[in-house]
């Protein structure tokens, strides 16, 4: 047990030194270590992989000049290789899996949904949605700066930006994930929950008919939004969403649950939000609350429940960012 | 040389557990205090005049809080960023837990000779650590800050295969413990905690009496003689003001719903990281999760956390009987197991 409590007492007066010489959670500061070290050894990985796929397209026929995309991606480098069609990936090769290339969640896009003359979801009190994700943007980004993350917004004040706008800014900014904030109406003014979204087909019309609204500012013509869904829903980053969700999903509901116990948690969902579809990272749609509920509109216009918000989603992004982190220890 | 008639200094170890609700102190002279975490400045001129003080702390602001601008400073677990008030009234209260155990510019410890392990909410250490260990900035010679659970842990050297729930009164804060200092992956934190519970409990009281007149104040001492989940050991009779008469009001369902409040969340949790556990330790952990915290003292708590344990192979909780020094006698632990060297590091 002595050695235990030496082990200990070191840790934890290493942990305050890190303090106090303002470095950010050792947590983060592993995967920044590997993304280095991944970059330099990535050649390693792919080359061989890119040989491979080489050729296997070639005794299948299939065009040699679309073969590179059959290649998973490290997501370091994802946002140069956007044209590629990674439908490629799923129809001709045993998918890799993202966990192979460890991400390094570094920067993240904060996106407040609606603004400006768009006020998205309304309360019987006239409580409007724009003003609820604003808000919750800039607490969540207070509490990701303060912790080593960068963050990039797509808006920090009540204007209107196009769905499309905030695609391109986040996907100009080489971030590491996405997250965009809505709070949810739906007719049944009784109940109200949780929910996160990443992208993907959904037979559901209720979704659809959500994400319809929610993309009426899209700027997108339906040809080029077809065009984009049969690009990325087989994209590798797909999986990696659809576990940011699950992260954020389950510390939303069981962050806010203790404050609102009839909280339901409508769980991790897929469907096809603009901004999903458009950006170039792992990306989610977080429906924080419900606006359509009286009481929780109430709560909704506390800060105190906003700041609680905040921080459910800072712990869910905390858990992915630091989910990824942990294999690369082994290799560090 | 030295001279024999110099008095060398005395360095005092404390640990401090700052919690939301109260805050305790024990020290390596003996001494062990326990204070309501709360800081009051006199609202005005004349509340200074009558109360005849620039600051009251603890007990003493609860009391006199209808003319006080009363801070609790880690409400909910965490420390305001950009309240000043806030770090004021942590740095009061930190300064008033060292006075009562002998800490004084003019005696013979003052507090350039306190070596302090401050334990917090795991919450506040997660997302203002550092913002935290500058508003302590300057209060003691040396100072390490660590999360509560870890300090419990540490004083009831419960470091292996352990697993933590410190029910609080702002958030209830899981940690298992590997041998190693936990991380982020280790531990969880629950805003269903006393002051939820509170706050539920005097929702369903004022449904029921919509004419009583009850505080908070008043419900958190019912809560804290009266709590339980599942079987009433008996029927909870509180007196309160019903149009200015006092009247005896019968709360068990009440008090019953509010506690239950808390079992949700914590079983989920507790079982979401028993499953993260290495397969082969589950089982140690499941008969080694201890309970601790004023929330721990809910009765029938434990055993309804054992029930739910049976669902995986069944385990042990246990609670702590006198949760009130655990946290700060953790973290005396650790400054007297700290070598001197690591305290250079650790100036304040």
């Amino acid at each position: 047990m002595d050695r235990v409590k030496r082990q200990l007492l070191r840790q934890a007066v290493a942990d305050n030194l890190d303090t106090i010489r303002g470095l950010p959670p050792r947590s983060l500061r592993p995967a920044r270590r590997f993304a280095h070290l991944f970059l330099r050894r990535a050649p390693l990985v792919i080359i061989p992989l890119m040989l491979a796929s080489f050729a296997f397209l070639s005794s299948t026929g299939v065009p040699s000049t679309r073969k590179p995309a059959a290649i998973a991606r490290p997501p370091a480098a994802r946002h140069v290789e956007a044209s590629m069609s990674p439908m490629l990936m799923t129809d001709t090769l045993e998918p890799v899996s993202a966990s192979a290339f460890p991400l390094s969640v570094r920067r993240v896009v904060l996106d407040a949904g609606h603004g400006g003359s768009d006020p998205g979801a309304s309360s019987i009190s006239n409580v409007s949605e724009k003003e609820i994700t604003l808000d919750i943007e800039k607490r969540l980004g207070a509490l990701l700066r303060q912790n080593g993350f960068e963050v990039i917004t797509t808006r920090d004040n009540d204007r209107l930006i196009p769905l499309r706008e905030r695609a391109r800014l986040a996907n100009g900014s080489h971030s590491d994930i996405f997250v965009s904030i809505h709070v949810n109406s739906i007719p049944h003014p009784d109940n109200h929950g949780v929910e996160t979204y990443y992208l993907g087909p959904t037979n559901d019309p209720t979704l659809t008919k959500l994400a319809a609204t929610e993309n009426l500012t899209s700027g997108y013509a339906l040809a080029d939004l077809r065009k984009l869904l049969d690009g990325v829903y087989a994209d590798v980053r797909r999986d990696e969403s659809q576990r940011l969700a699950s992260a954020v999903q389950l510390q939303l509901f069981s962050g806010l649950r203790g404050v609102d116990p009839g909280l339901e948690n409508w769980g991790v969902k897929r469907a096809p939000f603009i901004v999903l579809v458009a950006t170039e990272m792992p990306a989610i749609l977080a429906e924080v609350g419900c606006l359509s509920n009286e009481r929780e509109a109430e709560m909704l216009r506390s800060g105190t429940y906003r700041q609680q918000i905040a921080q459910a989603l800072f712990h869910g992004i905390h858990a992915y960012a630091s989910a990824n982190d942990a294999p690369q220890k082994k290799g560090t | 040389m030295a001279n024999d008639s110099e008095i060398l200094p005395e360095i005092l170890h404390v640990g401090i557990d700052l919690g939301t609700s109260r805050s305790a102190i024990s020290a390596s002279n003996g001494e062990r205090f326990v204070v309501d975490s709360f800081v009051g400045w006199p609202a005005d001129m004349v509340a200074k005049k009558v109360l005849k003080r620039d600051v009251l702390i603890g007990h003493e602001a609860v009391a006199n809080r209808t003319m006080l601008d009363l801070h609790r400073p880690l409400e909910r677990g965490l420390l305001k960023e950009g309240s000043d008030k806030d770090v004021e009234a942590v740095r009061e209260l930190l300064k008033h837990l060292l006075r009562l155990v002998g800490v004084s510019s003019n005696g013979r410890t003052d507090a350039s000779n306190v070596r302090a392990v401050v334990g917090v909410p795991a919450a506040s250490l997660r997302t203002n650590k550092q913002y935290l260990r500058n508003s302590m900035k300057g209060i003691v010679d040396s100072l390490m800050i660590v999360s509560e659970p870890f300090a419990v842990a540490y004083g009831l050297n419960a470091l292996l295969h352990t697993m933590i729930i410190d029910i609080g009164a702002g958030t209830t804060d899981f940690c298992v413990m590997k041998g190693r200092y936990p991380g982020e992956e280790d531990q969880r934190t629950l805003t269903v905690a006393g002051d939820s519970l509170d706050a539920q409990l005097l929702k369903l009281i004022e449904e029921r009496y919509p004419q009583a007149n009850v505080t908070v104040f008043m419900v958190r001492e019912w809560k804290e003689k009266h709590s339980f989940v599942g079987e009433a050991p008996k029927r909870v009779l509180v007196t309160a003001p019903v149009k200015g008469v006092p009247t005896e009001l019968d709360i068990t369902n009440e008090m019953r719903a509010a506690c239950e409040t808390l079992v949700p969340p914590t079983v989920e949790t507790m079982l979401d990281l028993l499953s993260r556990v290495e397969p082969e330790f589950q089982e140690r952990v499941r008969n080694n999760i201890i309970l601790s915290g004023g929330g721990g003292l809910i009765r029938n708590l434990s055993e309804t956390l054992e029930n739910a344990l049976k669902q995986v192979g069944g385990g042990k909780v246990t609670h702590m009987a006198d949760p009130v020094f655990v946290g700060s006698d953790g973290g005396l632990a650790l400054a007297l197991d700290a070598p001197d060297s690591d305290w250079e590091k650790l100036t304040a």
